[in-house]
């Protein structure tokens, strides 16, 4: 006996959608178009490139790497000697700049959590005075005021020997080379204090989780803050005593013209980094104020009407909501630093730009090769900075689901 | 206060004490120049529940806001329990008074779930530990009818339900008064009824509760006084039957006419 | 007293009683007024009276320090950088900024052909003015001729030389199109009708169709044009090569050209970003994200030492032209970023709704979802626009003398060496006040785009 079909059976399964309709093809049309021109474009730039590089007579490939690179450099915390090869000077434009760039973000963003919290103030003076801040700095070219730091501050300090000796006892320098500080030198036990110390920070992050393990069980506050910065200071300072001040220092000293020794920061770096703290700054300072302002007062309100104090109430329930306003602008501007101390070229201080676009492209050449070392330098820290981004973000949702 | 049982609330006051809890005196508020209460004169007895109603702009809202310093005044004295209401709500100790409040907007905070929302505050002002905080909240959570919803976030719930939660969690505190300030104003018109049915349970347990609002029902049925105001000051005082049957002013005629006429 | 009793008895039938609202008063004294206002925002607690006082202090210092250096003891005429110095020790030495005023302006463009560069940008301003008046009609189209034929008019004014078939047909076509614009404008005041009306009229053409009216107009501008080729294609002036070209001059051409480019580009960029189609996306994509990841001056860099590698032999860019080159690829890649923002605050169904209207992609995107889109977007597009005005600083260190590098090189000059101060302060300056204006300018269309968004109340 044959089933009977169904009514079902001959209308459930929708007719298979047509492959090539009007529109798809029409789009595949598109994209070869633009495939096929950029492709194009490409084969007839490297066709020109090769045939100019050769007429130039200029050579191509990363052996130039191997080389070696006649210049100095003026700062450099890799160690670096006239005749390393540009394999290393690469090294160091990637760590200068990512010194330099590391101070002026932890410097701005700390200066513009102040300038945003201040033009919130209910002081009108101090609100005003950010206001100007922010407009003044924003409405000025970075490179101005990159210069106006070098040019005009640094040039009226003093010579190395008139130089000024902030509280007197060698420890801080500053004259028209620089800013000098005395150099340790870790001498023999100085590995105790340093074990010393991560032992400290090891407990110091056991204190924090057992306080708040307590504090959720039992309710009782612990004060964590106070203990743990007794720890990390005192343990190692101790151990470092009892092991017999394992430490000496590099005074820097008046040698001839200039001071040697110890640690300095030339006059180009503390300009590019003064000015780069204060520029971005600003602009974090605006993404602070508009995060708080993101949050709505009735949050506050409600928190003050369960009786929770103003700071407690900044702390767990505006700061928080704030914050997700904040740091997507915030990381973007982290970015805008790094580029930023690009700027370094117009006051001679050797990043990455100014060491290896400008000036081992001026020596060797091997112009494509050098373009495409700083271009993917810049493009690893993007990425580095989006995939921070992309992370924060997620963490945020999932709580708010 | 009373035990949680769902009986008609008395509307004339049984649970009313003698004890003036909250005294209003020749109160005056300016917004710049712009004179925005006007000798108010108002007297809150123990385990009274006050409805205040009254056009937009009459300022009701400030009226009670004043009460628990998110407004100043500027002339005339407000107590609470005796002490003079002064200062605003971010400068000085706001849990000396003990007064709740719900607010239109709900104001949960997104970022946490329903459960901590009710717990924050006793944890961190009452210093309850967390295992008490949660017992107290959940059994708020129950009496407003939630308690499946505690680890969920205030976005997930309906605007109904999170007006329940903001309830709940202004009574974790276990305030002695309760501002409502036209907590239903903002939901759509199914969920009314749900938050009504809490805040009438609610007013059955003794606590003295005022409320803004436009919900005449609510007023005549749980109202042991209803206050209403005009352009900032206070027009009539009555209780539910003489305020709705017989006013006495013709402006309390006419807002009668228009809000119960359609 | 909670019942509001009057003295005159109730006159309502009913027995309710006359209210009678009370007045309002004027708020206490001591809650209004100056030293209210002091107590409440500056001297509300011990700490912040200690920091307004501060304040005052710094402020104070400043202000008069600020003054005393560059005005009171300013010199203002001097023949050298000492003579300042033997006038007035600590003061500010303008003399140095007035005696090559003339550079910071137009760099080292001859001084005889200097009026052609006011001409020209006295002609932008002249072109554009119809635009803020609104009786106009067609203003769009007067705005979008700015945009693409005013600069060839500009270009010629500004460069010279003899003038190829290409930029004889274009510089005319823009006198044409100007002259037009403006008989259109004083038709319209004087009349009450523009050129399209008056032309229709003369032809008597008021009932003809839309295509005969619009041919008609047309043939009037081909008519325009003619004669004014009879008129001005002899006309030449001097040829001024680029490398003269400095100074704000130089510095107002290459943010012209770039914000010129870059909306549109990052208009393009930014659909291409949406687009469906993957291998448009991802070409998009790919450009923005490199464009982005690097610094402006690299940018700069690659643009002139690989330029002249990418171009065919015989084929040479001057540098300015590199460097707008690189400036306008590069803030299209930022344009493009904001126009997406924009894009994606438009809600879905927009699209959905104009489909559905019939109408395709291109003209759904023209009329429907770009305007919206733009919209929203002017204040971040007016951004986008003050940092390319300030990054065009960057062409200073590729050794192009925009007004950075002039009022740098005066402190290089002999006569005037070591002045450093004044040209930074200037430069500063002047930067402060075009970005500042322009900001300002952004926050009022924002007010002005916002009351038309909302008029429909």
């Amino acid at each position: 006996m044959t089933t009977i079909p169904t009514k079902t059976d001959a209308v459930d399964t929708p007719p298979a959608k047509a492959r090539f309709t009007k529109e798809s093809i029409k789009g595949l049309i598109y994209q070869f178009a633009a495939v096929g021109i950029v492709v194009f474009i490409g084969w007839y730039l490297y066709d020109n490139v090769s045939r100019n590089l050769e007429n130039l007579g200029m050579a191509s490939g990363f052996r130039f790497l191997d080389i070696a690179a006649g210049f100095d450099i003026s700062w450099s915390i890799v160690p670096y000697e006239p005749g390393d090869n540009y394999g290393r000077v690469y090294l160091v434009g990637i760590t200068n700049t990512l010194i330099v760039s590391a101070m002026a973000i932890i410097a701005s963003t700390g200066l513009g959590f102040v300038i945003g919290v201040s033009r919130l103030s209910r002081n009108w003076l101090v609100s005003r005075l950010a206001s100007v801040y922010v407009e003044v700095v924003r409405n000025t070219p970075a490179l101005i005021q990159v210069l106006f730091w070098f040019l005009a501050v640094f040039s009226i300090l003093p010579r190395p020997k008139n130089g000024i000796d902030v509280a007197g006892l060698g420890l801080l320098q500053i004259n028209n080379r620089g800013i000098y500080f005395p150099k340790g030198l870790p001498q023999e036990g100085f590995g105790f204090t340093l074990i010393a110390l991560a032992l400290a920070i090891g407990a110091a992050v056991a204190i924090g989780i057992w306080a708040r393990r307590r504090r959720i069980l039992t309710g009782q506050r612990f004060p964590v803050v106070p203990t743990v910065l007794a720890v990390v200071i005192l343990v190692p300072s101790l151990v470092f005593l009892l092991t017999g001040s394992p430490l000496g220092w590099e005074f820097p000293v008046l040698q001839g013209f200039n001071l040697s020794g110890g640690v300095s920061f030339p006059p180009a770096l503390c300009a590019v980094f003064i000015a780069l703290s204060i520029y971005h700054a600003a602009y974090i300072g605006e993404a602070v104020r508009a995060g708080i302002l993101s949050v709505s007062p009735g949050q506050a309100e409600a928190s003050f009407s369960l009786g929770l104090k103003p700071n407690w109430t900044m702390r767990m329930i505006v700061v928080p909501q704030a914050l997700r306003a904040i740091v997507p602008l915030l990381i973007s501007q982290w970015m805008n630093t790094v580029k930023g101390s690009s700027l370094a070229v117009a006051v001679g201080f050797p990043e990455i730009t100014a060491l290896f676009l400008q000036t081992s492209l001026n020596q060797v050449g091997y112009a494509i090769e050098i373009v495409a070392m700083v271009m993917l330098f810049y493009c690893t820290v993007s990425i580095s900075i989006s995939l921070l981004l992309n992370y924060y973000n997620k963490r945020v949702q999932l709580k708010e689901r | 206060m009373t035990q949680a049982t769902v009986t008609q609330p008395e509307s004339t006051g049984q649970n009313v004490s003698a004890d003036i809890v909250i005294e209003m005196k020749g109160v005056n508020k300016w917004y710049d120049t712009f004179h925005a209460l006007k000798n108010i004169d108002l007297k809150v007895h123990r385990g009274e529940r006050i409805v205040i109603c009254g056009p937009s702009g009459s300022a009701k809202s400030t009226l009670i806001r004043c009460i628990n310093r998110l407004e100043q005044y500027q002339q005339g004295e407000i107590f609470v329990h005796g002490e003079l209401v002064e200062g605003s709500a971010k400068s000085v100790d706001p849990s000396i008074n003990n007064v709740g409040m719900v607010f239109q907007q709900f104001n949960l905070f997104p970022h946490l779930t329903v459960l901590e929302n009710c717990i924050l505050a006793p944890m961190w002002v009452k210093k309850l530990p967390r295992h008490k905080a949660e017992e107290v909240a959940m059994n708020f959570l129950e009496r407003v009818h939630i308690p499946d919803q505690a680890l969920k976030y205030p976005k997930q719930l309906s605007g109904g339900q999170q007006q329940r939660v903001a309830i709940a969690r202004s009574l974790c505190m276990n305030p002695d008064i309760l501002l409502f300030d036209e907590p239903t104003s903002a939901l759509d018109p199914e969920m009314i009824s749900e938050v009504l049915d809490v805040m009438t349970e609610l007013a059955a347990t003794g606590i003295t509760m005022i409320c803004v609002t436009h919900e005449m029902g609510f007023a005549r049925q749980v109202a042991d006084r209803v206050v209403f105001m005009d352009s900032g000051e206070i027009v009539e005082e009555q209780p539910p039957e003489t305020f709705f049957d017989h006013p006495r002013m013709d402006r309390t005629k006419l807002f009668l006419s228009q809000i119960l006429g359609h | 007293m909670s019942d509001k009793e009057t003295n005159a008895p109730s006159t309502d039938p009913d027995g309710t009683m006359i209210f009678v609202p009370t007045p309002s008063q004027a708020p206490p004294s001591e809650t209004v007024g100056p030293i209210f206002w002091l107590r409440q925002n500056l001297f509300y607690s011990f700490f912040s009276s200690a920091i307004t006082l501060l304040g005052i202090y710094f402020l104070f210092v400043t202000i008069t320090g600020l003054y005393t250096w560059g005005v009171a003891e300013a010199v203002w005429t001097a023949e050298s950088r000492r003579d300042c110095l033997d006038q007035s020790p600590h003061g500010a030495c303008w003399a140095g900024i007035r005696t090559w005023f003339n550079s910071i302006i137009y760099g080292r463009y001859p001084d005889a052909e200097q009026w052609r560069i006011k001409l020209g940008f006295g002609l932008l301003v002249i072109w554009l003015l119809p635009i803020w008046i609104e009786r106009i009609k067609a203003r769009a189209w007067i705005g979008i001729s700015a945009v693409l034929i005013y600069p060839y008019l500009a270009g010629y004014l500004f460069a010279g030389g003899e003038r190829g078939v290409f930029m004889q047909f274009a510089f005319i076509a823009s006198v044409t199109t100007l002259v037009a614009n403006w008989l259109h404008v004083a038709l319209t005041l004087l009349t009450g009708r523009g050129l399209p009306d008056w032309i229709n009229r003369v032809c008597g053409l008021g009932n003809s169709t839309e295509k005969t009216q619009r041919i008609a107009f047309f043939s009037t501008l081909l008519l325009l044009f003619v004669a004014f080729y009879a008129t001005f294609a002899g006309w030449e002036v001097a040829q001024v090569k680029t490398n003269l070209w400095g100074g704000l001059f130089l510095t107002f051409v290459i943010a012209g050209i770039g914000i010129t480019f870059s909306l549109p580009a990052g208009i393009l960029l930014a659909l291409a970003r949406r687009s469906e189609l993957p291998a448009i996306r991802i070409l998009a994509i790919g450009f923005i994200e490199l464009v982005r990841s690097v610094p402006l001056i690299s940018v700069l860099f690659m643009a002139v030492t690989m330029v002249p590698l990418f171009l065919p032999q015989g084929v040479e860019l001057n540098k300015l032209a590199q460097a707008i080159v690189g400036v306008c690829l590069f803030f299209a890649a930022y344009m493009a970023e904001t126009v997406r923002g924009g894009l994606q605050i438009v809600p879905i169904g927009q699209t959905e709704a104009a489909k559905s209207l019939g109408l395709n992609y291109w003209k759904s995107m023209y009329l429907i979802v770009l305007p919206q889109a733009l919209k929203v977007m002017i204040p971040n597009i007016v951004s986008n626009f003050i940092a390319l005005f300030k990054d065009t600083t960057l062409v200073s260190i590729i050794g192009l003398y925009d007004m950075l590098l002039m009022l740098k090189a005066i402190g290089r000059n002999s006569s005037w060496i070591g002045l450093h101060h004044e040209p930074l302060v200037f430069a500063a300056a002047i930067y402060f006040v075009i970005c500042f204006a322009m900001s300002k300018y952004s926050q009022y269309l924002e007010t002005v785009v916002g009351e038309g968004a909302n008029q429909s109340r």
